[in-house]
């Protein structure tokens, strides 16, 4: 065969110089969507930095490149006791860090009953998680708010206006969506490993923590961090359950800054939202490893 | 190491499913059982129930004496390689290896000495760091079998564990698997579908089929005396030639009518089975083994016309395909399925009407397809069975 010209595949010849309307039909446009979305991303991202090393800054004013950069934004945050951010700071990463830790266990746990038990009400229960996730956390506000100020009657430290509270409040919406990811995942992890576990003397318990939990990494960082991300950003429910200075978190102490009609403090708003995102960054670039295909690769099959 | 008891073991699912039916079964301390059947006879339910990873719905399982029905699987103290291996991916071969261990919190000084001991045994010891997915297909079977000897179970369960390995290493494995459960003397069951492993490993062999054991026995009498139509049928490669034929006996002379021929059968035949006595003029369902059917006529054996359908030369014998004219055996009227495998392409030629059969000849026989031919039957080694219940008449 190697010595006849297969029919119908003539040797391909050598192609003319293309135009750049040939090119731009065929590759260039292509680059052009990818340079329009990336102006699309990066701007506010770059407008804040910008704003951030700005004297006073204006939504109109501020420059990407400031003409006379400045660290006296950053230096506001740290000095004004009236808006202690660095107070806010260590309370969001402590609420943020709390509430991801325990989304992720809450999250996994009742994951891996959905997944690996059969029991009645099984495929309800799983409805039902989809179902509550539809409706926004805040619909339920004025409820939350009516427990949390009855249960700081009762035992303050997890009552309305503390951190304690708020945690508890977030970890109230930690299942939903995120059981029904890490079910999906915990799904593709074959039941064989499980039952080869068993017979080899594990409980249920060791099978979650020395055989699930291990191979699901992956989506568990990104729930973490999903998680992480969205308690850092969460406004609403902050804003309505925290109200001393001292207890609050970076956006709800953040807005304060911009919220006051004739005395928007731009400066500093983007300097603490610079800053709130650094963690975010470690954090992401931590688990970065965590997120990789392939963990269970191995296990089944030759 | 133990004796294992089932009795009157049930499988019925929620959907009404009856998985395995009134299974009844001894497996003697240290003896190697295979159970083998066509898929769905519910072989690997039973090992699953075994292992406690199905529950049992009726009948008791009792494990070196006492009865374990509802322990877990966990305190059964039985190790189970697995179809697909199952090995721990996240794991080094020797944590895997070691895994039961550890969670029986084993010193780390003991563990590292059998898993070392294990793996010397399997040949695994320059893998021991290395993660499943660096290793053959070959070496992951071996890391099973490794996760199975080291924990000193009393009982070990295979679940086809050489179906994913390529045909040389299966034979291969074969070996070291038997071997390896001669050298241990622990009680092992073998789930296979493969009559071939099931025909070499064992110690005995049982047959199931649709959930019911049909015949439990040593392998070779298993072949030489197949109590049914659906053990002889499935037992044996090239599978047993069966079809119908009317049994005659006048006074001191047998024979049996096939389709518009007549094969004159010895008294001894009938002597060694008085069942088939009281069946004179009646129809029996006959088989013949293909090595029991010969190209050249000698005393005892009794000339067969037929038309070569197919030759397979395998180089040590030759495997003749041919039909004649007759009834073959209604397999769905006996409910018997025969082989699921058509390696023969027996149920395509089927369709030509007539009786279907394999012959083991020696090699070399020239012949073509087509080609009428006069082949030499046994008729001391014929198998008889009964019309109705396809059950062996002897």
């Amino acid at each position: 065969m190697s010595t006849v010209t297969e029919p119908g595949t003539p040797p391909i010849p050598q192609q003319p110089r293309r135009t750049f309307a040939k090119w731009f039909r065929q590759l260039g446009w292509r680059h052009l969507v990818t340079i329009l979305a990336l102006i699309f991303a990066l701007y506010p991202i770059l407008w804040v930095i910008g704003a951030a090393f700005t004297k006073n800054p204006s939504i109109t004013s501020g420059s990407i490149i400031p003409s006379t950069p400045t660290l006296d934004n950053f230096t506001t945050l740290f000095t004004n006791a009236d808006q202690p951010y660095g107070r806010w700071y260590i309370n969001t990463m402590l609420v943020a860090a709390i509430t991801a830790f325990f989304t992720v266990l809450i999250a996994a746990g009742a994951a891996f009953a959905f997944s690996r038990f059969r029991f009645k009400g099984r495929k309800v229960g799983l409805m039902f998680l989809l179902l509550v996730q539809m409706f926004p956390q805040f619909l339920s506000l004025v409820a939350i708010y009516i427990i949390m100020v009855n249960i700081g009657d009762v035992f303050p430290p997890i009552g309305f206006d503390t951190l304690g509270g708020l945690t508890l409040v977030y970890l109230g919406g930690a299942m939903g969506m995120n059981a029904w990811l890490i079910k999906g995942f915990f799904d593709t992890i074959p039941i064989e490993i499980d039952e080869s576990a068993k017979v080899d003397g594990a409980t249920h318990g060791q099978v979650f923590w020395g055989i699930i939990l291990p191979l699901a990494a992956p989506v568990l960082a990104v729930v973490g961090l999903l998680s992480f991300i969205g308690t850092i950003n969460e406004f609403i429910i902050a804003s309505s359950l925290i109200q001393t200075p001292g207890t609050k978190t970076l956006a709800v102490g953040l807005q304060g800054f911009i919220a006051n009609k004739y005395s928007e403090n731009w400066g500093p708003f983007t300097a603490g939202a610079l800053l709130a995102a650094v963690p975010v960054v470690i954090l992401f670039m931590f688990l970065q490893k965590f997120i990789v295909g392939g963990l269970t690769q191995g296990s089944v099959k030759g | 190491m133990a004796e294992m008891v089932l009795t009157d073991i049930d499988k019925v699912y929620e959907n009404g499913f009856h998985a395995v039916k009134d299974l009844s079964l001894t497996v003697a301390d240290g003896e190697f059982l295979v159970l083998v059947g066509p898929s769905g006879c519910g072989k690997t339910t039973a090992l699953r129930m075994i292992a406690g990873l199905e529950d049992i719905t009726d009948g008791t399982l009792a494990i070196g004496g006492k009865v374990v029905n509802d322990l877990p699987s966990r305190d059964r103290n039985i190790a189970m390689v697995f179809q697909s291996y199952a090995l721990y991916p996240h794991m080094t071969v020797g944590e895997n290896i070691g895994f039961g261990l550890a969670i029986r919190k084993e010193p780390k000084a003991v563990i590292a000495e059998k898993v070392a001991k294990a793996a010397e045994l399997l040949d695994l010891t320059s893998m021991l760091d290395r993660k499943p997915a660096q290793l053959s297909g070959g070496q992951r079977q071996r890391v099973a079998m490794g996760r199975a000897i080291v924990r000193d179970a009393e009982l070990f369960l295979m679940d086809e564990p050489l179906s994913n390995l390529d045909a040389k290493l299966r034979v291969q494995m074969r070996a070291e698997i038997a071997s390896l459960q001669e050298k241990l003397g622990t009680t092992t069951v073998y789930v296979t579908h493969d009559q071939v492993e099931a025909m070499t490993m064992g110690h005995r062999v049982a047959v199931m089929r649709l959930g019911e054991l049909q015949q439990i026995a040593p392998p070779q009498e298993l072949y030489d005396a197949p109590d049914n139509v659906f053990v002889a049928g499935f037992i044996g490669t090239p599978p047993m030639t069966l079809f119908h034929a009317d049994l005659v006996i006048e006074g001191d002379a047998a024979r049996l009518h096939v389709g518009d021929q007549e094969l004159a059968l010895p008294m001894g035949v009938i002597d060694a089975r008085p069942s088939l006595r009281a069946l004179s003029g009646r129809e029996v369902i006959v088989g013949m083994r293909a090595e029991d059917i010969y190209p050249t006529e000698a005393e005892g054996r009794q000339a067969l016309n037929v038309v070569v359908t197919m030759t397979e030369a395998l180089g040590s014998s030759v495997h003749l395909g041919f039909s004649f004219a007759g009834s073959p055996v209604d397999e769905a009227r006996l409910g018997s399925g025969l082989k699921n495998d058509d390696e023969h392409g027996l149920s395509a030629l089927a369709a030509e009407g007539g009786v279907q059969g394999v012959a083991a000849f020696p090699p070399r026989i020239q012949t073509r397809i087509g080609e009428r031919l006069t082949m030499w039957v046994d008729m001391g080694r014929l198998h008889f069975f009964d019309v109705e219940s396809g059950r062996a008449l002897r």
